[in-house]
C-alpha cells in the first residue's frame, strides 16, 4: 500500500503546484480508499483498471489544470499592465523597437548573406563555376589581370563544359547581369520588363517545374528557339494569373518570342536579391541584344558574360570536378589564344582557371558590398535590444520593490515563491509577446527602408520582407530571450526577502534595500556602457558621411550637368560622329547660362571604368601588372569644363583632331608612378591592344581628380582626345558647366540636342549631385540608422537612470528630510545625490569606452576620413552621454532638495 | 457571493451536475461524493480523483459549493478529510439546469421524437 501511494504521489507531480498543494492530499486519500475497496471486493483486474483510470486522469486533467493556471496568470498580468499604462507603454514600445529592428536586420542579413535560393530544389547541392559576387561582361581586351580565377564564362566555354565535363550530372548557364527591356505583348503597349538569357538546362539544373506550360530544354539551345518563360510574380501582376498568357507573342527589340511557360511561385532564379520578369534562351541574344554577337568568340576577343551552375554526380568530389573542368577549360584557352597572343600575354591568358564554389546561395552582386554594413547593423541592434532589456529589468526591479508589500502578503498567506516568480515572469512574457507582435510591424517598415538603401546602390535589388520560418523563429527567440533577460531577475529579487521582513520594512518606511539599489545601479551602468559604443559608432558614421560629401574631388561638384547620349546610329561614320559632336558642343556652349561644355567617354561617377595596357617611354615595368592604367577619352576643354587645374603643359584642345599628332594628358598619379621625377611633357605613352599599338605624346599633367570613386587613392589615368582614340565612344557623357543653378538649363540642353539631331537618344540627364547621391546612399542610410539607434539607446539610458534615482530618493525621503531639518542646504542635497551618481556613470562610461574600442574594427571598413578610434568622436559621445546622464539625475535630485522636512517626516 | 447569472454556467458538465446532486441531501467529503454518484447511477458513472477535484476546484471558484471549516461529523477520525456544501447559488444553478433539461425533454416529446409520458 505504501508503494502504491508513493507511485500515485509521483503521478500527482504532473499537476500544477497550486492544485497539487490544495487537493493532492485529498486525491491521495480518495485513491487509497478506492484501491482498498478494489482489494476487498474485486481482484487484480479491478486494481489494474483503477491504475489505468488514474493514468488517463493525469493525461487529461493535468494539462487542463495547467492551462487554467496560465490563463489565470495572463489575466492577472493584463490587469497589472492596465493598472500602470505608462510603464506598459514604455515597455511595449521599447521592446517593439528592439525586437523589430533585430527582426528587420536579421531578415535582410540572412536574406542577402546566408539564405539559399528560394524555391530551388536541394540548393545545397548546386555548384558554381563563375564568381558569384560579380556581374557584367568583359571582352578581355586589356590585360590588367587576365590570369587567376575567371569571373564569367563565354558561351563557347560553357558549351565545351556542358558537353564534356563528366563530373557534373548537368550544367547550365545564365547571363550574369539582369537586363531591363522595353517589351510588348501582342495587343498591348510597350512596357518595361526585366529579364535575363539562360541556357536550355536552366530550369532542370535548378530543379524547378513550371506553374503552367513548359520550360526550356537542351534542344532549345541547339536550334533557334523563339520562346520566353515568364516569372510567377510577373504572371500574377501583369496577367492576373490567366492561362491565356501561354502562346502569346512578346516583342523584344528585333525578336518576336512566344510565351511557353510560367515559373513556379516564389522562384527568382539563380541570383539572390533580383526578381526577373522573364527568361529567354541564350540563342535569342542576337535578336534581343542586337549590335554584337555574344555567342561566338573571334580572336582576340572573348565575350565573357555567363554564370555557370551545375550539380555534381553523386560519387564526384568538388576537387575532382574542378580539376576535370579546368582541363577542358585550358584546352579551350590553348586553342583560342595559341595562335594570337604571344609571350607574357599568352602565359597570362593560359593562367586563367575556374574555381568551383558552393552555389546554393546563388550569385549576388550586393552580397560582398553589404556584408559589413549588415553585420555591423545586426550587432548594433543586438546591443540596442540588450539596452532595452536592461532598462526594463530596471523598471521592473523598481516596480517589484513597490509591490513588495503585496508580494509579502501573498507569501505570508501561503503562496509559494515559485508560484509568485512564475506569475511575475508570465507578466514579462505577456509584455514581451505584445512587444514582439508590434515588432513585426516595425520590422516590416524598417526592412522596406533597408531594401531601398541597397536598391540605391544597385537598382536591380529587390527583396520583400518575408516572415519565413527562420525569421519568425528568430523573432520568437528574441522575444523569449528578452522576456527572460528582463523578467527573471527582478522576479527573483522581488520575491527574495522573507514575508515578515518586507512587511516590517514597509511599515517603517525606512531606507531602501541596498542590494536592490545596487542591482539597479549596476544595470544603469551597464546601459550606459552599452550605449557608448552605439553613440561612438553613430558619430563615426555621421562624420564619414560628412567627409564623403565634402571630399575634395579636385573639381567643384556643383553646377554641372551630365547628359549621356547614344551615338550608336551615328557611329557608322567616324567623320560624321566628329562633326556631330563638334556641332553639339558648339551649340550647347551658346545656351545662356552655360559656361563650358565638353564630353567624356566614362562620364563622372558613372560606375564604369576603362583601362588600357600601356608602354611608357623610359619606364621599365617592375612586374607583370605594372603595365596598365585607367584611361578616359575626352573632348576638347574637358579639364577646364570640369574645373581640374592643369599643373604642367596644356589640356586637350579643339585642335587635337583626327589628323593631328596624337596627344594625351596624364594625371599627377600617372606622372608620379611612371615618370617619377622626370618631366613627362613630350614623352610618349602607348596604349597596347594585343598587337595593335597607338602612341600618344604627353602634352599636359592635370591635378589628381576623383571622377569615378570617392574612396581609395586616385589611380594613375591618362586622357586621350576623342577624335584620336582608336575607337569612338558609343555613349559619351556631355559635361555642361553652368553659371548658376543647373536645373533650369536642363530643358534648354534637351532642346538643343534635339535641334542638332532629332534622332539622337538621350540615355540620361542629371545634375552632378543626383549622379553622386547613390555613391553615398549606403553610408547615409547606415549613418541615419546608427544615429537613430544611438538616440534610442541614449533615451533608454536616461529613463533607466532617472528611474533608479527617483526610486532611490523616494526610498530615502526620511533620511533626506532629516538632513534638511538639520540644516543641509538644497544645493548640498543636490550635489550629494549627483556625487553618488557620478560613480555609476563613471563606471559605465569606462566600461563603454573599452567596448567602443573593442568594437571599432567592426565598422573600420565603413569609415572614410576618420579613424575607428578617433579620440574626438569618443570624447564627444562620452560628453553627450555624461550630459544626458547628469540631466536625468538632476531632476530627482532637485525634487529631493525641495522636500519639506515636516511633511516628509510626518508621512514616515 | 456570486454575482454571475445561473444561466451563464449552463449547460453544466456531467461531473459537476452529479456532484451538485450528491451534495443536495447532505454535506459530503470527496470519497463520499464518489460513492454516492456510483451508487445512484448503478456504477455507470465512476468519478476519478482527478476529475472530482478538478471539478471541485472549478465549482469552488464559481461559488457553486463551499468548503466547511470543520468536519460536520464529530465521529470522523480522519482530520485530513475536507467537506463540501452546496451554496444557495449552487442550488439556483442546479435548478436552472433541471429547467433547461426539462424544456429539452418537453420539446423532444412535443415534436414526437420520443413518445409522451
Amino acid at each position: 500500500m505504501m508503494r502504491a501511494e508513493a507511485v500515485y504521489k509521483a503521478l500527482l507531480h504532473c499537476y500544477p503546484a497550486p492544485f497539487r498543494h490544495e487537493y493532492g492530499n485529498q486525491m491521495l486519500l480518495v485513491f487509497a480508499e478506492q484501491l482498498g475497496e478494489a482489494r476487498r471486493t474485486g481482484g487484480r483486474l479491478e486494481q489494474a483498471a483503477l491504475w489505468v483510470y488514474a493514468a488517463l486522469d493525469t493525461l487529461t486533467i493535468a494539462p487542463k489544470e495547467h492551462w487554467h493556471v496560465i490563463l489565470q496568470d495572463v489575466r492577472y498580468a493584463l490587469r497589472t499592465m492596465k493598472a500602470s499604462p505608462s510603464f506598459t507603454a514604455v515597455a511595449i514600445l521599447s521592446l517593439a523597437l528592439g525586437i523589430g529592428a533585430n527582426t528587420a536586420i536579421f531578415s535582410l542579413w540572412n536574406g542577402v548573406l546566408h539564405s539559399s535560393l528560394p524555391a530551388v530544389h536541394k540548393p545545397e547541392q548546386l555548384m558554381m563555376l563563375s564568381n558569384p559576387d560579380d556581374t557584367g561582361m568583359w571582352t578581355g581586351r586589356w590585360d590588367g589581370r587576365t590570369d587567376g580565377p575567371r569571373s564569367w564564362l563565354t558561351y563557347g566555354e560553357f558549351e565545351q563544359l556542358r558537353d564534356h565535363a563528366g563530373g557534373f550530372s548537368a550544367l547550365m548557364a545564365s547571363q550574369s547581369s539582369l537586363i531591363t527591356w522595353q517589351v510588348r505583348f501582342e495587343g498591348g503597349a510597350w512596357e518595361e520588363a526585366r529579364g535575363r538569357l539562360v541556357s536550355g538546362e536552366y530550369f532542370q539544373v535548378l530543379g524547378v517545374s513550371p506553374a503552367i506550360g513548359r520550360t526550356f530544354t537542351t534542344a532549345d539551345d541547339r536550334a533557334d528557339a523563339p520562346y520566353a518563360v515568364i516569372s510567377y510574380d510577373y504572371w500574377q501582376r501583369r496577367f492576373g494569373g490567366s492561362s491565356e498568357v501561354l502562346g502569346k507573342t512578346v516583342t523584344i527589340r528585333a525578336a518576336a518570342l512566344t510565351v511557353i511557360g510560367v515559373g513556379p511561385s516564389g522562384f527568382i532564379g539563380e541570383t539572390s536579391g533580383q526578381q526577373p520578369d522573364l527568361w529567354l534562351p541564350l540563342r535569342t541574344q542576337p535578336g534581343v541584344l542586337p549590335g554584337k554577337d555574344w555567342l561566338h568568340d573571334t580572336p582576340p576577343e572573348k565575350v565573357m558574360w555567363l554564370h555557370v551552375f551545375g550539380r555534381l554526380k553523386p560519387e564526384v568530389t568538388p576537387a575532382q570536378a574542378e580539376a576535370q573542368a579546368n582541363a577542358i577549360f585550358h584546352a579551350g584557352l590553348e586553342s583560342f589564344y595559341g595562335a594570337t597572343a604571344s609571350g607574357e600575354r599568352r602565359r597570362e591568358f593560359l593562367d586563367q582557371r575556374l574555381r568551383i564554389l558552393p552555389g546554393g546561395r546563388g550569385a549576388s552582386p550586393v552580397r560582398n558590398q553589404f556584408a559589413h554594413t549588415l553585420t555591423a547593423l545586426l550587432a548594433a541592434v543586438g546591443v540596442l535590444l540588450l539596452i532595452a532589456c536592461a532598462n526594463l529589468a530596471n523598471l521592473l526591479l523598481a516596480r517589484g520593490a513597490a509591490r513588495k508589500p503585496e508580494i509579502a502578503l501573498r507569501l505570508s498567506l501561503g503562496a509559494s515563491r515559485g508560484r509568485l516568480i512564475r506569475q511575475l515572469v508570465t507578466e514579462s512574457l505577456a509584455l514581451a509577446a505584445m512587444g514582439g507582435m508590434a515588432a513585426i510591424a516595425v520590422a516590416y517598415f524598417l526592412h522596406g527602408g533597408l531594401v531601398r538603401m541597397i536598391a540605391e546602390s544597385d537598382p536591380r535589388f529587390r527583396m520583400s520582407f518575408a516572415p519565413d520560418p527562420l525569421v519568425m523563429a528568430f523573432t520568437l527567440a528574441a522575444t523569449l530571450a528578452a522576456a527572460l533577460l528582463f523578467g527573471v531577475f527582478p522576479a527573483w529579487q522581488a520575491t527574495k526577502t522573507g514575508a515578515g521582513a518586507s512587511l516590517k520594512e514597509q511599515s517603517r518606511g525606512a531606507i531602501g534595500s541596498f542590494r536592490q539599489m545596487r542591482t539597479g545601479r549596476f544595470l544603469v551602468s551597464l546601459q550606459l556602457a552599452l550605449s557608448l559604443p552605439l553613440l561612438v559608432g553613430a558619430g563615426l558614421l555621421a562624420r564619414t558621411v560628412y567627409n564623403l560629401q565634402r571630399a575634395d574631388l579636385g573639381f567643384p561638384a556643383e553646377r554641372l550637368l551630365l547628359v549621356r547620349v547614344d551615338l550608336r546610329e551615328a557611329l557608322q561614320d567616324a567623320t560624321r560622329t566628329d562633326s556631330l559632336l563638334r556641332e553639339l558642343l558648339g551649340q550647347l556652349q551658346r545656351i545662356p547660362g552655360v559656361r563650358a561644355a565638353s564630353l567624356s567617354q566614362l562620364g563622372v561617377f558613372s560606375g564604369g571604368e576603362s583601362s588600357s595596357s600601356i608602354e611608357v617611354e623610359g619606364y621599365a615595368p617592375k612586374g607583370d601588372h605594372d603595365r596598365g592604367s585607367a584611361v578616359d577619352v575626352v573632348g576638347p576643354g574637358y579639364f577646364s569644363t570640369l574645373g581640374v587645374p592643369i599643373r604642367l603643359g596644356r589640356e586637350i584642345l579643339e585642335s587635337d583632331r583626327r589628323e593631328a599628332p596624337k596627344v594625351c594628358v596624364i594625371n599627377e598619379a600617372f606622372a608620379k608612378r611612371f615618370f617619377d621625377r622626370r618631366n613627362p611633357i613630350g614623352m610618349r605613352v602607348a596604349s597596347v591592344d594585343n598587337d595593335k599599338r597607338t602612341a600618344y605624346q604627353v602634352v599636359g599633367v592635370a591635378k589628381n581628380a576623383r571622377a569615378q570613386n570617392l574612396r581609395g587613392d586616385v589611380e594613375p589615368r591618362f586622357f586621350v582626345a576623342a577624335q584620336q582614340a582608336p575607337a569612338s565612344a558609343k555613349s559619351p557623357t556631355l559635361l555642361i558647366r553652368t553659371a548658376s543653378e543647373s536645373a533650369p538649363v536642363l530643358a534648354a540642353v534637351r532642346k538643343t540636342i534635339q535641334r542638332v539631331d532629332a534622332a539622337l537618344p538621350i540615355l540620361s540627364a542629371k545634375s552632378i549631385e543626383a549622379q553622386m547621391a547613390p555613391l553615398t546612399a549606403q553610408d547615409r542610410t547606415t549613418a541615419q540608422l546608427a544615429v537613430v539607434f544611438g538616440c534610442v539607446a541614449l533615451t533608454l539610458a536616461a529613463i533607466g537612470l532617472y528611474g533608479v534615482l527617483a526610486y532611490g530618493i523616494a526610498r530615502r525621503r526620511g533620511e533626506i528630510a532629516v538632513r534638511i531639518a538639520l540644516g543641509a542646504r538644497p544645493g548640498r542635497v543636490v550635489s550629494m545625490i549627483l556625487g553618488e551618481t557620478i560613480g555609476l556613470v563613471g563606471a559605465g562610461l569606462a566600461l563603454g569606452g573599452g567596448l567602443a574600442y573593442a568594437a571599432s574594427h567592426l565598422i573600420d571598413s565603413l569609415l572614410f576620413g576618420v579613424a575607428p578610434q578617433d579620440p574626438l568622436t569618443l570624447v564627444l559621445a562620452t560628453g553627450l552621454l555624461l550630459l544626458v546622464a547628469l540631466s536625468a539625475a538632476y531632476l530627482p535630485a532637485r525634487r529631493a532638495s525641495k522636500l519639506d522636512p515636516m511633511v516628509a517626516l510626518r508621512q514616515e | 457571493m456570486n454575482d454571475s447569472k445561473p444561466d451563464s454556467l449552463l449547460p453544466l458538465p456531467t461531473a459537476v451536475f452529479h456532484i451538485l446532486i450528491a451534495l443536495a441531501d447532505r454535506d459530503r467529503h470527496g470519497y463520499s461524493i464518489m460513492q454516492d454518484v456510483a451508487a445512484r447511477t448503478g456504477g455507470k458513472v465512476q468519478l476519478s480523483a482527478g476529475t472530482l477535484y478538478s471539478s471541485i476546484r472549478r465549482m469552488l471558484d464559481q461559488g457553486l459549493i463551499e468548503e466547511l471549516a470543520e468536519s460536520p461529523d464529530p465521529s470522523s477520525t480522519d482530520e485530513r478529510r475536507r467537506y463540501y456544501r452546496l451554496t444557495r447559488f449552487g442550488k439556483r444553478v442546479a435548478a436552472a439546469e433541471v429547467e433547461r433539461l426539462n424544456t429539452l425533454v418537453q420539446q423532444a416529446r412535443a415534436t414526437g421524437l420520443v413518445p409522451g409520458a
